[in-house]
């Protein structure tokens, strides 16, 4: 029961991170069709960012600032330089357009910077354990599902309550009926961008906090699980990359905790097994647990 | 016997062109390498295996337009597969004692152990392919990651049969690279052929139009299956070659970064005809050894200058031409036109069907919103029935409730004897009706007259017992002819609105559904689309079934008029009748004419 306890508690906050990551991508898809694959470069951006701030004298207590901040203008960068020239493309060029900046994104941290990790302190506390009931729990478990669960309800409120939440959801439900009814284009991507920043800034503090160091290719083991969990979620649904990222989250440290218990020597394939389920998952619902309907006519 | 001759011009077509390219491809290797050194040598030899590679991607992503991110895994598969039968008995009883399926006493040579690569990917492979091709969207292209993943995993994991992540050694090597030569030859020709039969032309059709395809006979699965099959034959053969011509396999080839070296090549080049992948598996080999040697081997740049180049060279190409530096500039497609003979036309008379299009008393709701409340029509063969009613009366959904995009949740919809209540779109299509769309869904990237002969190929197949008049026959009625060879997303509006006609046409339907064929049009140019919709439903003898706003059109083109209001019908008749009626003219005419 312990072990059982501690799983889940590890799941859901490998689980929260992946679904900020998702949230962030499943939210750019909803307003432009573009899968974005330059998403988990922001994390790099951050990693560097915080980085370079200890490097001159930087201390853990400003540091989100510096993670969100450079994240937000990361993002909202490549909209301005990339995506917004092809905007109205096909899906498969937005998609390899960003592609393509995950790709400058690494060269450009190993020529500038170097390709080889670059660590930094942590803070001291994020290890240190306490006990409830007898199961015991890292600090940086709770400060990763309160900030997931603090972040997850600043985002529902400001897309159910503020103008430019309201925008985009309109936009991303139809973007030329939503350009009809008074919404600017510029003005509401740009802010997408913005925000799927922050939320990746979120969830940077919260990768590097555990493990603080920054290297070229560090965001796209994390980008491609991400993707996947929107996904899964149905991608341009909110709720969908939420329930996608934990999905994902529990089931990897499910399937490797309890898996060399149900099939002796199988261990080593857990990672095998649990991408066999996602694959199976999309033959069943391809288009993930909340099918979005877009508004495409016939 | 023309079917024959037809498919001799197809193969010498196909190697031609892949004569020609590998000949292009040759010299420029050989003013290369006779600069001098072995290292010269293995770069063309890692550029061939690429070239497969990258072939074997464009049989699927290309015609198909579905990314995959796993095609690498295959080629491992079929890398590994060589060396488990390919090395030498004693060596493999030493590196893998414990080999599983009895293969510790398998030996094959080169040629054998290849074609035994390409028979256990294509099994393989095949089996996997049935998921990503059932599935739609990003579906197949996460599946595809997934496999990525999981092949990885199982070579790094079952070390019985692959020894680990360390890889195997001792594959025995081929002499020189005239062996790839061959088999970036073979790779091309079967490119190429691929994309001159059928299911490889459907294939293009599902990556031009997802929707428009099925609703001219096209099925999806199969097309995409097909094409995933004969990829995964091409990604076998570069694997095993690359094995081959290596001597060794390990799981650090076959990453997903390798594999996205191989679609950078891919899009780069572009991806929509056989030409554009050369040109990129050239371009980006040259370009990356060229950037590797900017770098100083001494310190770590060797890495980084390539990832820089990739970077640099696909986003440039995806801001300023996404569809690669050839786009549709095909070497195949350009001799494919030259060759272009119109087929003598069977001077078969028109002659109308012996079916009547009835869909009676459809219910359709939308959550509690009621859209069709028992409204139907009833379409004779040879009629041309027009469909009115104000905005939300229900016409579309009627119209995509028969060509089954609606379901509807009572009522029936028949053609003959024939039960489409319920069928799939692709299904309707080759039973007989043939539809047009309001929002313009052609084959954009195919010639005008490519648009046509596809929706001819369902038709060879599937209505063979009706008049089936060739393309240009059909352009021709359509007021097309000059445009024939454009590609038809360049056409004006009013032509591409024709094009649409012609391409329903063209699958000798029993009755041609036309979803606001003039929306959009002036005056002038919605008269001569009363001719265009005449001359070519004559031509086939179909009915027609038509919707549109322009009251005008309709009453000009029909011999009935039905008008729905709120899912119902309001009135019916001759178009003088409907005129007349004051019902109409308060709910419809009243507000709008």
């Amino acid at each position: 029961m312990t072990k059982l306890i501690q799983t889940i508690v590890d799941g859901l906050g490998v689980g929260s991170t992946y679904a900020l990551l998702a949230l962030g991508i499943s939210l750019i898809f909803g307003v432009m069709h573009l899968v974005n694959f330059a998403h988990g470069e922001l994390i790099t951006v951050g990693a560097y960012a915080s980085y370079f701030f200890f490097l001159h004298g930087g201390s853990w207590w400003w540091m989100p600032f510096v993670i969100i901040g450079s994240a937000v203008l990361a993002s909202v960068a490549t909209e301005l330089v990339a995506f917004r020239w092809v905007r109205n493309a096909s899906p498969f060029t937005l998609l390899l357009t960003s592609f393509a900046l995950e790709r400058l994104s690494h060269a450009l941290w190993q020529i500038f910077v170097s390709p080889k990790q670059r660590a930094f302190p942590k803070p001291a506390w994020v290890f240190n354990q306490f006990k409830v009931a007898g199961v015991s729990f890292e600090v940086m478990d709770v400060v990763t599902i309160a900030v997931t669960a603090a972040t997850l309800a600043l985002t529902a409120v400001v897309f159910k309550r503020t103008l430019f939440g309201i925008s985009v959801r309109g936009a991303a439900e139809d973007f030329d009926a939503a350009r009809l009814m008074g919404v600017r284009a510029n003005r509401v991507i740009s802010g997408a961008f913005a925000f799927a920043g922050l939320l990746a800034g979120v969830a940077a503090c919260l990768i590097l906090m555990r493990s603080p160091a920054a290297e070229p290719s560090m965001g796209s083991d994390w980008l491609l699980k991400a993707v996947i969990a929107a996904v899964i979620g149905g991608l341009g649904s909110f709720t969908g990359a939420v329930v996608g990222g934990l999905v994902l989250g529990l089931l990897e440290t499910l399937t490797r905790a309890y898996l060399p218990e149900l099939a002796v020597g199988w261990d080593k394939f857990s990672t095998a097994v649990v991408f066999v389920l996602i694959a199976v998952f999309f033959v069943i619902r391809p288009d993930g647990v909340f099918k979005v309907s877009h508004a495409e006519r016939v | 016997m023309s079917g024959v001759n037809a498919g001799l011009l197809r193969l010498t077509r196909s190697t031609l062109a892949s004569a020609a390219l590998v000949a292009i491809v040759a010299a420029l290797a050989m003013a290369y390498t006779s600069g001098g050194g072995a290292s010269r040598d293995s770069l063309i030899a890692e550029m061939l295996s690429n070239f497969i590679l990258v072939l074997g991607m464009q049989v699927f992503i290309g015609n198909t337009g579905v990314l995959s991110f796993g095609h690498m895994a295959f080629a491992q598969i079929a890398a590994y597969a060589t060396a488990v039968v390919g090395i030498p008995l004693a060596a493999k009883a030493k590196a893998l004692p414990d080999i599983p399926f009895g293969l510790d006493s398998v030996h094959y040579g080169p040629l054998g152990a290849t074609v035994f690569a390409i028979v256990v990917t294509i099994i393989i492979g095949g089996i996997f392919g049935i998921a990503v091709s059932r599935a739609s969207g990003l579906a197949p292209t996460m599946i595809t990651l997934a496999a990525l993943f999981v092949v990885e995993q199982l070579v790094k994991n079952w070390k019985e049969l692959t020894r680990g992540a360390g890889g195997l050694s001792g594959i025995p090597r081929l002499e020189g690279n005239g062996w790839l030569w061959v088999g970036a030859f073979v790779a091309l020709v079967v490119a190429h052929l691929f994309q001159e039969t059928r299911i490889g032309r459907f294939a293009i059709a599902t990556r031009e139009d997802e929707l428009a395809a099925p609703a001219l006979g096209i099925r999806l699965f199969s097309a995409r299956w097909a094409a995933w099959v004969v990829s995964m034959g091409l990604i076998a053969l570069g694997g095993s070659l690359r094995a081959q011509s290596l001597g060794s396999v390990n799981p650090k080839q076959f990453t997903l970064d390798s594999g996205i070296l191989i679609l950078v090549m891919l899009v780069v080049g572009g991806m929509r005809c056989v030409s554009g992948a050369v040109l990129g598996t050239v371009l980006i080999t040259a370009g990356n050894e060229l950037f590797r040697q900017l770098g100083d081997p001494q310190r770590l740049d060797i890495e980084r200058f390539p990832d820089l180049f990739l970077g640099g060279t696909m986003l440039l190409v995806m801001l300023l031409r996404p569809g690669g530096l050839l786009g549709d500039r095909d070497l195949a497609g350009w001799l494919r036109r030259r060759t272009y003979r119109r087929p003598p036309p069977t001077g078969e008379e028109p002659r109308a069907g012996s079916n009547t299009l009835v869909a009676a008393e459809i219910e359709v709701h939308f959550g509690g919103f009621v859209a069709l409340d028992g409204a139907g029509v009833t379409v004779r063969p040879g009629e041309v029935v027009g469909l009115i009613g104000p905005n939300g009366a229900g016409k579309t959904t009627l119209f995509n409730v028969i060509t089954g995009i609606v379901h509807e949740q009572g009522g029936r919809v028949t053609l003959g004897d024939r039960e489409l209540t319920d069928a799939k779109p692709v299904d309707i299509a080759r039973a007989g009706l043939a539809r047009t769309f309001q929002n313009l869904r052609l084959f954009k990237n195919l010639s005008v007259r490519e648009n046509v002969t596809l929706t001819e190929l369902v038709a060879a197949r599937h209505r063979s017992h009706r008049v089936r008049p060739d393309a240009d026959t059909l352009l021709a009625d359509a007021g097309l002819t000059e445009w024939a060879d454009r590609q038809a997303g360049t056409l004006d509006y009013g032509n591409q609105r024709r094009l649409e006609l012609a391409r329903a046409a063209a699958l000798a339907p029993d009755f041609l559904l036309l979803d606001e064929p003039t929306s959009g049009m002036s005056d002038q140019e919605s008269q001569a689309m009363v001719e265009s919709v005449r001359s070519v439903a004559t031509r086939v003898g179909a009915g027609v079934l038509v919707i549109d706003h322009d009251l005008g059109f309709i009453t000009r083109i029909s011999d009935h008029i039905v008008v729905l209001n709120e899912g119902r019908i309001l009135a019916e008749g001759t178009p003088a009748a409907v005129r007349a009626n004051p019902l109409v003219a308060e709910a419809y005419l009243g507000s709008s004419a």
